[in-house]
């Protein structure tokens, strides 16, 4: 039987970090990470229907949720909290925006599904900084996508792209 | 005797906010240096008193400030953590419901050089059910309709794809038990029909590795920031005693190839599997750099032909695969290569069989797929796709002269192109040619779907 079982004990060696499950990032551990010792200021907005077209309208896709959930940073940027649908689940992620609305940073809060995570490589999410309202955000175009990812990668896309429109509708006017 | 009132109550009222204390200390160098004056200058003394009016006033005006100040931060902070309170709620009710989902394909095959063997087919139909128990838990499971209509004298299969159980161990590691897909190749993970080019899958994905395989068992999977990710299961696997080594006919067309691969042939997906001797695999794929995609994987394991043989058959598959996308170009590429050990006192058994059971197989493609026109949602990609694949390279123990240095290699080139009219939905159309059994070459019509 010893003989049969080549590749099953290489399980063992491979175990990594014991931190637990999808829950990567707390929106305070988040904060802490991405606008660490800057005071961040709750400022959460109700899109009005003017507000949602505008920005359904520059990002090319629908808004499934008008509560926005923003922090503004005592240094004029942003924190910005969204969640998209991967295939079935909900993927958290937040983004962290400049005083001028330039992506700085993007962190997948959790994500549940068994298959598509790849979204939390920070190589994929790296792709997004650096991107303004207006840039194209576009999957395969702008993001590479992720072979066996490819619906999660195109709904934080998607969420990017929205995001980065509610700063320029509603936002940038707010500082 | 007021001044002193007012000296007292400063130096006794505990110092809370630092704003407060700088003032203070004016306060008291005031005091102190008025004094020392009083004495000398009574008209000083009321100027100081007013003075002392003045900032007594400004320190309760900043107290009512602080107040406010207080109860706005309060406010925010049980604004805070009620969209926190919100968040969660909505997270728990997208987690907790049942999932649904389903893909299927439907093909138009037309064989140029036998049109009456035209047909038309409900390929795939496929519904998924899916449920979470818990944050790390969760249940997954695929049911599928083959050919449309399953009953004894019909061709439908109905069949279990998936139905396992995932749990999450820590965020880089996750286990999971009952039947599963097996990480071998590029399509058999993502085999829906938007996921790959040409109507059908290709034939190194299809013959060689037998998509949609499936197994049942157990296997721990994980992954580390870099993107590189494992999965080592143990599972059931071939059962050559399926091998049917006289076929009653020979293939009539490409679709029948399946029943001459070795893997797809004696493959068991849960059905009462022979589970005498368990199989394992390990598959290592790279994602660290978007856009690409490199990975291998061996599953390996022992079945017996029929009893009574002096030694099991060891079934042997590895495959190497990867797949980049630079601008609008998808190029892909797989290797695979299956050996049987111990097929010479099979084959001797069955001297002049049609189908010997055979040592090596193998196959390999190459891909690429351009996406020249996209518009809203709307992208058509045409694809070229070049395939060598051989179902018994090498046979031992048969007799001299009878596909003893194996079988011609066949090559199949295929193009066409997909178009999709949103990611989940694609319509397809492509033509193959054979170029050692033309008589397959085909004209192939499909639609796609997935959600």
């Amino acid at each position: 039987m010893n003989a049969r079982l080549l590749l099953l004990p290489l399980a063992p060696l491979a175990v990594a970090t014991p931190a637990w499950a999808t829950t990567y990032l707390s929106v305070e551990q988040a904060q802490a990470l991405m606008f660490p010792s800057t005071l961040l200021t709750p400022d959460f907005i109700t899109l009005s229907d003017v507000q949602a077209q505008a920005i359904e309208k520059a990002a090319g896709s629908k808004l499934s949720n008008r509560n926005l959930r923003a922090w503004r940073a005592a240094d004029g940027g942003w924190f910005l909290v969204d969640g998209v649908i991967g295939k079935h689940e909900l993927i958290g992620y937040a983004v962290a925006l400049s005083a001028d609305g330039t992506l700085r940073q993007v962190e997948i809060l959790d994500y549940r599904e068994s298959y598509g995570g790849e979204v939390r490589l920070p190589a994929w999410r790296q792709q997004f900084v650096g991107k303004k309202a207006g840039d194209a955000v576009t999957l395969d175009d702008d993001i590479k996508n992720i072979s066996g990812a490819t619906l999660s990668c195109r709904h934080v896309t998607e969420g990017v792209r929205r995001l980065l429109a509610t700063y320029a509708v509603v936002l940038a006017a707010r500082r | 005797m007021r001044r002193r009132i007012v000296l007292h109550a400063l130096i006794e009222t505990p110092m809370k906010t630092p704003a407060l204390r700088p003032a203070a200390l004016a306060l008291l160098a005031t005091l102190a240096a008025g004094n020392a004056a009083a004495a000398t200058e009574p008209a000083a003394t009321v100027q100081l008193e007013k003075k002392i009016d003045l900032l007594s006033q400004q320190i309760e005006a900043m107290k009512a400030e602080l107040q406010q100040l207080k109860a706005q931060n309060q406010a925010l902070s049980d604004q805070q953590q009620q969209t926190q309170q919100q968040v969660t709620q909505q997270q728990a009710s997208a987690d907790n419901g049942v999932k649904l989902w389903g893909y299927g394909e439907i093909y138009y095959d037309r064989p140029v050089h036998d049109t009456s063997a035209t047909s038309a087919d409900l390929a795939r139909a496929v519904f998924g059910i899916g449920y979470n128990f818990d944050e790390r838990t969760q249940f997954n499971s695929e049911f599928e309709i083959e050919h449309a209509v399953t009953s004894s004298s019909d061709p439908g299969e109905f069949e279990v794809e998936q139905f396992y159980v995932n749990h999450q161990f820590t965020d880089k590691m996750a286990g999971k038990a009952g039947l599963f897909l097996i990480p071998s190749g590029l399509i058999n993970l993502s085999h829906e029909p938007t996921n790959f080019y040409g109507v059908h899958r290709n034939f190194v994905e299809t013959l060689i590795i037998p998509s949609t395989w499936r197994e049942g068992g157990v296997a721990v999977t994980g992954n580390t920031d870099a993107g590189l990710s494992w999965d080592v299961g143990l599972t059931t696997g071939v059962d050559l005693a399926k091998w049917t080594i006289n076929p009653s006919e020979p293939p009539a067309s490409a679709n029948d190839l399946k029943d001459l691969a070795p893997l797809q042939a004696s493959h068991q997906e849960l059905a009462q599997a022979s589970a005498q001797n368990l199989s394992q695999y390990l598959a290592v794929n790279y994602k660290g750099i978007p856009g690409f995609t490199a990975g291998a994987s061996v599953f390996t394991g022992q079945s017996q032909f029929q009893k009574g043989l002096a030694r099991n058959q060891r079934t042997t598959l590895w495959e190497a695969h990867t797949r980049w996308t630079p601008g609008q170009a998808d190029l892909s590429a797989v290797y695979a290569r299956g050996h049987i050990s111990n097929t010479a006192e099979v084959n001797q058994l069955y001297p002049g069989a049609a189908n010997p059971l055979p040592a090596d197989f193998y196959g390999y493609y190459l891909q690429a797929a351009y996406n020249v026109w996209k518009r809203d949602s709307y992208r058509l990609a045409p694809f070229l796709r070049w395939e060598r694949f051989n179902l018994g390279s090498r046979y031992d123990g048969v007799p001299m002269g009878f596909n003893a240095n194996g079988q011609p290699t066949e090559r199949v080139w295929t193009y066409g192109a997909n178009f999709y009219l949103n990611p989940h939905v694609v319509l397809k159309a492509d033509y193959q040619m054979f170029q050692q059994n033309s008589r397959f070459d085909r004209l192939d019509l499909g639609l796609g779907l997935n959600f």
